[in-house]
């Protein structure tokens, strides 16, 4: 019924056209398409930039663009690859660029149009060429480098200072990622046991979005910028290693101007982006940025155990030095004093020699002059022995010659009566007994 | 020279090694008073009793703070 309908229709509008031939839709589109094979438009290299990029069923479906300095669009077809052609497409294009077809590239393309009578006009690729996007991207990371050196913000980044150490990070990531896991094995396993804090700000790694969701995290932790050391951006690692997106002057700019150091770790050796040349520190991998702040962490560990050990080996010396000190202490102690017996003993007995010398030094002289005194003493009692002897004959002598015995031996004799002596013959009388002492003798007689 | 009668345990290390040095000094003079010898090397081994006391302190809480030096570490 529909068809029948159908048919009447095309019949009322095709019927009253003078004879000229009318065509279906169908018919329109495939003589389009011959046409379209045409050497003046089929197989040419064509330039632009790709957009509302997808891939579906191993093909791949996307706008190709043309914009003039603003980026306003100035031409827009339809841009196509089909799948028995697009791995082999993507898979050239990654090995001249490490990244794969995506929005945001400018392309340089070999085309075929196409006119589909149900979608359009499109361009079908069967071949591309690297170098061209490669140069581009060259020109646009070198336009926003340049600017940023005008601006003088290229270096802010890199002339921020480290604290001694870092162990305050907040990261930029993707929650699920491979590289954020690794990390964090990396910074919480590491041998010196050195503390992290780590905090997570969710962004997008790859794609249109990555720009938006890295400054919302940047904005995020420059709100409590003082909580952290460091910002560390890292990518999630996997299949997509589309860097396009990281350069990008704004995103650039934020991290430059970043009031902490940044550490970008999102590409591989051989890859550079914009960020790489703001990035206070650029690293190859989520494990050479935990690395990284491990390394520091042990250098000030080191240096540490340094001063210990340092301190220890002072500390040692001085009281090997106060214990040989005290030793030497120890080991006179019990001599000096006995020593300064023995010294003080010596003096006393030299004292005492001296002593002597010295005394008899002094008495000798009066020993001398009490010897000679003595000898004067002998001498003149000897003299005064011999005059008084002398004295004494010559009284003796005198005695003598007035004792009675002298007179006795002249002849003279002494006559006693009863003990008296008779001097008056008259005193005797007649019968008196007489006693007459001769020199030699007596004589016995009476008177008649 | 006076035997000093401080406490030696009131005194520094420092003090009591410069005392002990005065006091052997004097010992080793020919003016060494006889009288205050014994008082003088009494002194002199308090010093250095109460000297190597402290250096046995000071060896073992240096030991103890090193040991948590090396622990943390």
């Amino acid at each position: 019924m529909k068809k029948k309908q159908s048919s009447d229709a095309e019949m009322t509008l095709f019927g009253n056209d003078g004879g000229e031939a009318t065509l279906t839709i169908t018919q329109l589109c495939d003589a389009v398409q011959q046409l379209l094979k045409s050497p003046t438009v089929t197989d040419k290299w064509v330039v632009g930039e790709l957009i509302d990029f997808s891939v579906r069923n191993g093909h791949c479906y996307a706008d190709l663009v043309e914009k003039d300095d603003e980026g306003k669009a100035l031409a827009k077809i339809p841009f196509r690859v089909w799948n028995y052609k697009y791995d082999s497409l993507n898979n050239k294009f990654y090995a001249a660029t490490n990244q794969q077809l995506g929005a945001g590239l400018k392309v340089r393309v070999r085309v075929k149009p196409s006119m589909h009578k149900l979608y359009g006009l499109s361009v079908i690729a069967d071949d591309i060429d690297p170098n061209y996007t490669m140069g581009d991207m060259l020109r646009r990371r070198r336009e926003i480098i340049e600017r940023l050196n005008r601006e003088g913000i290229l270096n802010l980044n890199q002339q921020l200072l480290w604290p001694d150490i870092p162990t305050r990070i907040a990261v930029i990531s993707s929650p699920l990622a491979a590289g954020y896991g690794d990390f964090l094995n990396q910074l919480f396993l590491n041998e010196s046991h050195i503390r992290f804090d780590v905090k997570l700000y969710e962004a997008i790694m790859q794609g249109e979005r990555a720009c938006p969701t890295i400054l919302a995290a940047l904005e995020q932790i420059a709100t409590d910028a003082h909580r952290w050391d460091a910002v560390v951006i890292i990518r999630g690692g996997g299949a997509s290693l589309d860097l396009q997106c990281f350069d990008n002057y704004d995103l650039a700019a934020a991290i430059a101007r970043f009031p902490l150091p940044v550490i970008v770790g999102i590409g591989h050796e051989r890859d550079e982006t914009v960020l790489d040349f703001v990035a206070n520190r650029r690293v190859k991998t989520p494990t050479a940025a935990a690395e990284f702040f491990i390394k520091r962490g042990e250098s000030l560990l080191n240096r540490l155990n340094t001063i210990g050990s340092a301190l220890l080996q002072r500390a040692t010396d001085i009281m090997a030095v106060e214990k040989e000190q005290l030793s030497y202490f120890e080991g006179v102690i019990s001599v000096y004093p006995l020593n300064a017996v023995r010294h003080a003993d010596s003096r006393l007995s030299n004292n005492i020699s001296v002593l002597s010398t010295v005394a008899s030094r002094r008495i000798l002289p009066a020993i001398e002059k009490l010897n000679a005194m003595q000898s004067q003493i002998a001498l003149a009692a000897g003299g005064a022995v011999v005059s008084c002897r002398e004295r004494l004959n010559s009284s003796e002598r005198l005695l003598y010659a007035l004792s009675p015995q002298a007179v006795l031996s002249r002849g003279y004799s002494v006559t006693r009566c009863n003990g008296r002596i008779v001097t008056n013959a008259t005193d005797l009388a007649s019968g008196s007994r007489l006693t007459t002492q001769l020199a030699s003798g007596e004589i016995t007689s009476i008177v008649e | 020279m006076e035997v000093q009668t401080t406490n030696v345990k009131e005194i520094s290390y420092r003090e009591a090694v410069n005392e002990l040095d005065i006091i052997l000094r004097e010992m080793q003079s020919d003016n060494c008073d006889i009288d205050k010898l014994s008082a003088m090397t009494r002194r002199a081994t308090e010093l250095i009793a109460e000297c190597r006391n402290r250096l046995t302190a000071t060896d073992e809480e240096l030991r103890g703070i090193l040991a948590t030096l090396t622990t943390k570490a």
